[in-house]
């Protein structure tokens, strides 16, 4: 097959159209939850260090690493200059009236340069993410290990403009293979696989239900490069537009039996440009295949990988790939103008 | 048209395997499964039954496609269609009333291509823990999908442990160091 990178080049490409977010786990993508707990002002500095010795032992915050047991008072004119974190509500000693001498039993902490204490809200768990952190921290001061790829990600700048077009001729390719299925009467859903160590298109596919109902973009794309490696279970000839390459270009790396470098394993490492979000039968066989990571356009009703179910990062499962979704998006959802129909018919039967 | 709704309506409800059938054809089903582990592969067996008969047995076959998505049902599935191909019949009627035996409860993968095919009953034996799509990792079978074909009904447990030890056997021999599946009555 005739890999359709040709066409595109010298082509406008306008890749600054669109914008690749990334599809985090639910552990990442969550609102931030707060726990209440007991602070109070520390009214001479000089006793915090032995107030923090103190605290931490009668009081210590088990699972709570990431708080930071004082913060400084943020405004001006204070009378005291920092706050400490006492305990939370939940150890606090059960008694009606709560001051600091109810909270600190006489022979743990002695209440020197501690004043009365007050309610705050600090976050239950570390958080994963850039928004995460800013939001945490408003409640209380809290530590951070950046994950620099996600923050930059998060803000739509992981791929450069090299790459950035690179993405946007491969989803160009799933574009035009979508729409040469639909002409044949499938759903107008594309998927290309490309092998990003070479940059080289491996499959490129298009919906095919109207002749096997699970022959959905991706699981014919999987067959194709199942066919690239010298195996496969259906043929698609007779769909012009469904194809792969073989991965052997190199004279010796193709002579038969040859060992000298690793031979390609399904997907192992592969790309997958695909139009609209796979459906849970698709994400998880892309799963099996160990696809490295999936680009898609436009999310889809039942999607597995954003919309219902995020099997990419599902935790059990024994392989984890990189989700991003919004690869030409606009031109993506254009393809099928039932789907936005669908989407906000579900939107409102959910109210 | 509104007969053949209240048909399918009601054969959906009334398909439901009896006690002996569940007995005999999970018997078959372990021992294609046996007949696998002895062949040093993946042993689960798995068939799929229609009108008394069966019109798809499938093994797994991974490794000879290079295909990672050749599991048994999906190889079984396919084997419906060419039965009903030659036989000259509506595959997607034939699935509405066929049940699938197998000894392990199906992935994630193969409870979606049930659904899409609207397969109505699955009867299975010990569970998936690592990725089961009958309620193990996740509940496919009854999740609210709507453009993911129907619900399917699930019968497990039946010679639950039998199907395990099979697994351990395989993962033994497979890779001394693999983690064990872990097992879990129903
Ligand atoms: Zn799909
Ligand atoms: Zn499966």
């Amino acid at each position: 097959m005739e890999p359709q990178t040709k066409r595109w080049k010298g082509s406008v490409c306008d890749s600054d159209s669109w914008v690749a977010y990334p599809v985090l786990s639910d552990e990442q993508s969550q609102d931030v939850e707060l726990i209440k707990a007991f602070a109070a002002p520390i009214v001479n500095k000089k006793e915090t260090s032995r107030l923090l010795r103190e605290l931490s032992t009668l009081y210590p915050l088990n699972g709570l690493q990431h708080i930071k047991r004082v913060r400084a008072v943020r405004e001006k004119g204070s009378p005291h200059p920092l706050e400490v974190l006492v305990c939370l509500v939940s150890d606090a000693p059960d008694t009606k009236v709560i001051n600091i001498d109810s909270l600190l039993p006489s022979d743990g902490v002695r209440r020197d340069g501690l004043g009365e204490p007050f309610v705050v809200k600090v976050p239950a768990r570390p958080p994963l993410t850039r928004p995460q952190f800013e939001l945490a921290s408003k409640h209380w001061p809290t530590s951070f290990h950046e994950d620099k790829q996600v923050t930059v990600a998060l803000r739509g700048e992981l791929f450069s403009p090299p790459q950035k077009a690179r993405m946007h001729m491969y989803m160009t390719s799933a574009l035009t293979a979508a729409q040469a299925g639909k002409e044949l009467g499938m759903e107008a859903v594309g998927a290309v696989v490309v092998d990003p160590a070479t940059e080289r298109i491996v499959a490129v596919g298009h919906d095919c239900r109207g002749d096997h109902p699970l022959h959905h973009a991706a699981m014919v794309c999987i067959d194709l490069v199942a066919q690239s490696q010298g195996g496969g279970r259906y043929s698609f000839d007779r769909y012009p537009a469904c194809g792969f390459t073989s991965p052997t270009s190199d004279p010796f790396q193709s002579a038969p039996g040859s060992e000298a470098s690793p031979q390609p394993y399904i997907c192992t490492g592969y790309d997958l440009y695909v139009t609209r979000e796979p459906c849970v039968m698709c994400a998880m066989a892309l799963v099996h295949s160990r696809i490295g990571r999936v680009f898609y356009g436009t999310a889809s009703a039942d999607g597995a990988v954003g919309t219902r179910y995020k099997i990419h990062s599902q935790k059990d499962l024994n392989h984890h790939f990189e989700v991003y979704k919004g690869v030409l998006g606009k031109q993506c959802e254009d393809l099928n103008g039932l789907g936005h129909h669908i989407k906000r018919e579900r939107v409102q039967q959910s109210r | 048209m509104g007969t053949e709704e209240g048909r399918k309506a009601d054969s959906a409800k009334s398909f439901y395997p009896s006690e002996e059938e569940i007995e005999r054809w999970m018997s078959n089903a372990f021992d294609m499964a046996k007949d696998a582990l002895e062949n040093g592969e993946v042993p689960v067996g798995c068939l799929m039954v229609y009108d008394d008969q069966v019109v798809g047995k499938g093994r797994n076959e991974v490794n000879e496609t290079k295909n990672a998505t050749r599991h048994a049902e999906m190889v079984a599935l396919d084997q419906l269609r060419d039965w009903c191909r030659r036989g000259n019949l509506d595959a997607s009627s034939v699935c509405e009333r066929t049940a699938l035996y197998v000894t392990v409860e199906p992935c994630i993968m193969c409870a979606a291509a049930l659904r899409l095919l609207n397969i109505p009953v699955v009867v299975y034996g010990c569970r998936n823990e690592r990725f089961g799509g009958c309620g193990s990792v996740l509940d496919v079978s009854s999740a609210d999908l709507p453009q993911t074909g129907t619900t399917f009904k699930c019968v497990s447990g039946h010679r639950a442990e039998e199907a395990v030890e099979m697994l351990k056997t395989f993962y033994k021999q497979e890779n001394p160091n693999a983690p064990k599946p872990k097992t879990r009555k129903e």
